[in-house]
């Protein structure tokens, strides 16, 4: 049994960081994972923001985004910390909370090598940012430079004739 | 069974170390933590008039600097700017830039994070004894507002010029309830070399406020400075100035017309080049509305107006990071493309001052981050200076003509 109990332990401890990282309000964003997001959220509208702490247009679109997702809470989005400058992960977790964005499926670019991470992501990209990519239900994607204007956001999630349980229906109002 | 365990714990606890330690390196840009150049992140080059390579990096929260008398083969021991490490600003666009005149004195300027909210300062620091020692970096204008971006520039008279980007005047418009759009640019120019600059004068208000600058010379006084501006209705397109004289900015004429409507940090500044027939050589990169990507055009009216803008390298293959240099031996420009593996520096040339240019071919590549590729002339002889993390620094002679 005590054998037993110690095989179970090490197994835990062996496993834990990837079942942390499943929770992680902050995850890390590798090779591999813009198409795993992509596989998570098939057959789903969704909305994908690419933000940086230093990125001031971010400051005034972050907040803006977090009242939308207050507001239709059935809607998949999806925040990515894309910022040129590396950002220390309590800066952007503390911008995230302050945004209403605690919640949200949070990821931070997490490889040195941003050129990679980009270029699976979208190969004309060259890291502008605040930008936006609304990911259609049949995996048509429509790319918004700068600040998004949340009401063609909240037309586009519209067109995508999301269920419209009570909790998913998209809100009209400001 | 109790040692057992306390093995297996120890292991699990080697494991986690030894891949904390892998994704740190991972995560980041350098290869490693420490001063050395194989741990730069930015490397800036620059040839003294006696031909001696200058290296200045960024590399462990220090500026060093080392001189080659082989073109790159072995470096000198290197010496720190500042003995006490540096928030140095790592945008992608900020390097330290760095002149060496015919007296040896070594002029370094850069920009460091003076703040949480990444506003910067920019400190100048020089050498008298061949790099030997520096002075203690101090900064380059008295204001307290955000300045980033320093370039400098050797005027043919030994004179030092120096152009950043300064928020001073966006700080003034909000105090006053007044909008104003990114960042302004400034001016210094030193007379000994570096050592100390004169009082901070404006060229234009309104420019981007986070991407680099360039600066060439049109004639002796007469610096040209090429940068993003931001026209009305936001639009973060390319304009020029060059100086009558070394107080005296001229008009601000527009490169060309991309319509790059935005109110995103692009990070991505132009290139200037000045050829000895005087023909005026930008590069830049523009997401406009009439076209994207990279792109050079030509002026041989002094900067007034400039040729239809010639589009370079292949956009879905983010193309970046334009770089021109003219000299004796023709034009030529750098670029980095990447295929999804790696990362491939492009050159084209041209020998008729950028009325043709050779087919694109590629000089250096790699499989991990870089730095922006760079030209650096001597005479006439041109080098690729190019920092990689997997490979650590080149220097490269590009030898065939145009």
């Amino acid at each position: 049994m005590r054998r037993l109990s110690l095989v179970a332990f090490v197994l835990v401890c062996a496993f834990l960081p990837q079942g942390l990282a499943a929770q992680d309000p902050l995850r890390a964003f590798q090779r591999g994972s813009w198409q795993a997001i992509l596989n998570a959220h098939a057959g789903r509208p969704m909305m994908v923001n690419f933000w940086g702490v230093t990125c001031g247009p971010c400051k005034v679109e972050l907040p803006l985004l977090g009242k939308f997702v207050t507001d239709n809470p059935g809607v998949d989005v999806v925040t990515v910390n894309a910022d040129l400058v590396p950002n220390a992960r309590e800066a952007a977790l503390s911008m995230l909370r302050k945004a209403g964005l605690s919640s949200t499926e949070n990821w931070t670019f997490s490889d040195g090598f941003v050129e990679r991470l980009r270029y699976e992501i979208d190969p004309a990209w060259q890291g502008d940012i605040p930008r936006t990519m609304l990911i259609a239900r049949d995996g048509k994607i429509t790319t918004i430079e700068g600040i998004v204007e949340l009401s063609k956001v909240r037309e586009w999630f519209a067109s995508q004739a999301i269920e419209t349980s009570p909790e998913s229906t998209l809100q009209t109002h400001d | 069974m109790i040692r057992t365990a306390a093995v297996a714990a120890i292991a699990l606890f080697l494991q986690g170390a030894a891949n904390a330690q892998m994704s740190h390196h991972h995560a980041s840009e350098a290869a490693c933590d420490t001063t050395e150049l194989r741990c730069a992140t930015k490397v800036t080059p620059a040839f003294a008039p006696d031909g001696t390579l200058w290296l200045a990096w960024m590399a462990g929260g220090r500026i060093s600097v080392a001189r080659s008398r082989d073109h790159g083969k072995t470096f000198s021991t290197p010496v720190a700017v500042f003995d006490q490490p540096l928030k140095l600003d790592w945008g992608p666009d900020a390097r330290p830039s760095m002149i060496v005149d015919r007296q040896n004195r070594i002029a370094i300027a850069f920009s460091i994070f003076r703040d949480k909210n990444f506003n910067g300062e920019v400190l100048y620091t020089h050498s008298v004894d061949e790099g030997r020692s520096f002075n203690k970096p101090a900064p380059i204008t008295p204001g307290t507002e955000s300045q980033r971006f320093v370039q400098l520039a050797l005027d043919g008279d030994g004179s030092v010029f120096a152009a950043w980007i300064d928020k001073r005047n966006r700080v003034r418009a909000s105090a006053d309830n007044q909008s104003y759009n990114g960042a302004a640019l400034f001016f210094a120019w030193s007379k000994d070399g570096g050592g100390t600059y004169s009082e901070t004068r404006l060229v234009k208000d309104n420019t981007c406020e986070c991407c680099r600058i360039a600066v060439a010379f049109a004639g002796s006084g007469r610096p040209a400075v090429l940068f993003r501006n931001i026209f009305p209705g936001s639009v973060r397109d390319h304009a020029i100035v060059t100086f009558g004289d070394p107080t005296a900015p001229g008009e601000i004429h527009r490169v060309s017309h991309d319509g790059w409507k935005t109110d995103a940090c692009p990070h991505q500044g132009p290139s200037l080049a000045i050829s000895p027939k005087g023909t005026y050589h930008a590069v830049w990169f523009t997401s406009g509305e009439a076209r994207r990507g990279l792109f050079h055009a030509r002026s041989t009216d002094g900067g007034q107006t400039f040729s239809e803008p010639m589009a370079i390298g292949r956009p879905d293959r983010n193309a970046s990071r334009p770089y021109v240099l003219a000299n004796g031996s023709g034009a030529t420009i750098v670029w980095k493309e990447f295929d999804g593996e790696k990362t491939t520096v492009k050159l084209i040339r041209s020998g008729d001052d950028g009325k043709s240019w050779s087919q694109p071919r590629d000089i250096a590549a790699t499989t991990d981050a870089s730095d922006h590729p760079l030209l650096v002339g001597n005479g006439s002889e041109v080098f690729l200076s190019w920092m990689t993390k997997a490979d650590g620094y080149h220097i490269t002679q590009i030898k065939d003509a145009p």
